[in-house]
């Protein structure tokens, strides 16, 4: 399963992403809203972007709208620092999940799955 | 009304609530940090066990990030000290570096934040009779405002002068202040007026002005 990871933490990308890869999912990391669509603008496919709500420039909410129009299959799930109601709310709107930060990864791959309808292939 | 109930009213509250959620949500991007790597460590080592050899630079490189994210958390809660502690005095004597260090901190939370350059002052240490809460609540907003208005690539410079035999100036330079707007719904002026500040702002420059009196 082909994964966009999209976080201006880079050291919680990083993390992340080598925890994901170890699961069987193919990761591609970006630091900014900016960088993932010109990935996908350059013809990277994903089935699933992870997007961090709050980075400089492009938020999350708006990267979101931007990659669903260059590709209408991806699926969308939100990570965010931020635990409030109004963060949720638009969450549960404007992707598949949401998933506040710190998170559980069984919980991501559980929800990649799930939304994808897909399953990391091989993985330790 | 007494002083205290004067400054201290709605405004404040909703600084110091807008602050402290800016400094949850970086300390959550801490604790998220050292999960995931702890979080990492535990997946090496059961793997490990599974008869994986292990690189130990990756061990050594987690270990130094938990390490340096422990430091980063023990920054980030001095300045949610400092902050809080600024209410303990309601007026006294304030070290405008002082204020402007701890706003340079405070923003750099703020993801739409760009980089906030404070110039050392030239004359005698800028020190004022006033609140430092309140002049602090003003300049973050203010320096919030032009971060807002001009992203996260905005460099902006910040220094003190003296500016007359009554008060100083705090001078905001940097591409793109000409986009900044006071919002009196924001409450910076309501704030301002009560110690006496008072900010300048010429549409057609790129700079922004805030006169502080020695003393309210």
């Amino acid at each position: 399963m082909k994964i966009l990871l999209v976080d201006d933490e880079r050291k919680f990308v990083t993390m992340l992403a080598r925890r994901l890869e170890l699961r069987g999912f193919a990761v591609t990391c970006v630091y900014t809203g900016a960088e993932a669509l010109k990935v996908v603008q350059d013809g990277a496919k994903f089935d699933a972007a992870v997007l961090d709500v709050k980075m400089p420039g492009i938020g999350g909410i708006e990267l979101r709208r931007e990659l669903q129009q260059l590709d209408g299959g991806m699926k969308f799930v939100f990570l965010t620092g931020h635990g409030s109601d109004s963060d949720y709310s638009v969450g549960a709107r404007e992707a598949a999940l949401y998933l506040p930060k710190p998170l559980k990864i069984d919980d991501l791959v559980d929800i990649l799955s799930r939304v994808t309808g897909k399953n990391p292939e091989g993985g330790h | 009304m007494d002083r205290k109930q004067e400054l201290f009213n709605y405004d404040s509250l909703a600084l110091f609530g807008r602050v402290n959620a800016s400094i949850s949500h970086e300390l959550k991007n801490i604790m998220a940090i050292i999960s995931e790597t702890a979080g990492l460590l535990s997946d090496l080592s059961e793997m490990a066990k599974g008869g994986t050899a292990i690189d130990p630079d990756i061990l050594t490189g987690s270990i130094d990030s938990i390490a340096e994210e422990i430091e980063r958390g023990f920054t980030t809660i001095r300045q949610m000290n400092r902050f809080s502690h600024s209410v303990d005095i309601p007026v006294g004597s304030t070290d405008l570096m002082e204020i402007l260090d701890l706003v340079g901190q405070l923003c750099g939370y703020l993801a739409f934040a760009g980089k906030m350059r404070i110039h050392p002052c030239r004359e005698a240490s800028p020190v004022v009779q006033t609140s430092p809460f309140i002049l602090q609540a003003v300049v973050y907003q203010t320096v919030a405002g032009i971060f807002k208005n001009t992203g996260p690539d905005t460099e902006l410079d910040v220094s003190v002068q003296l500016r007359d035999d009554a008060s100083w100036r705090i001078l905001f330079d940097g591409a793109g202040i000409k986009a900044f707007e006071l919002h009196a719904g924001d409450g910076i002026a309501r704030m301002a007026a009560s110690i006496g500040v008072a900010i300048h702002w010429e549409p057609a420059g790129d700079r922004l002005e805030m006169t502080v009196p020695f003393s309210i």
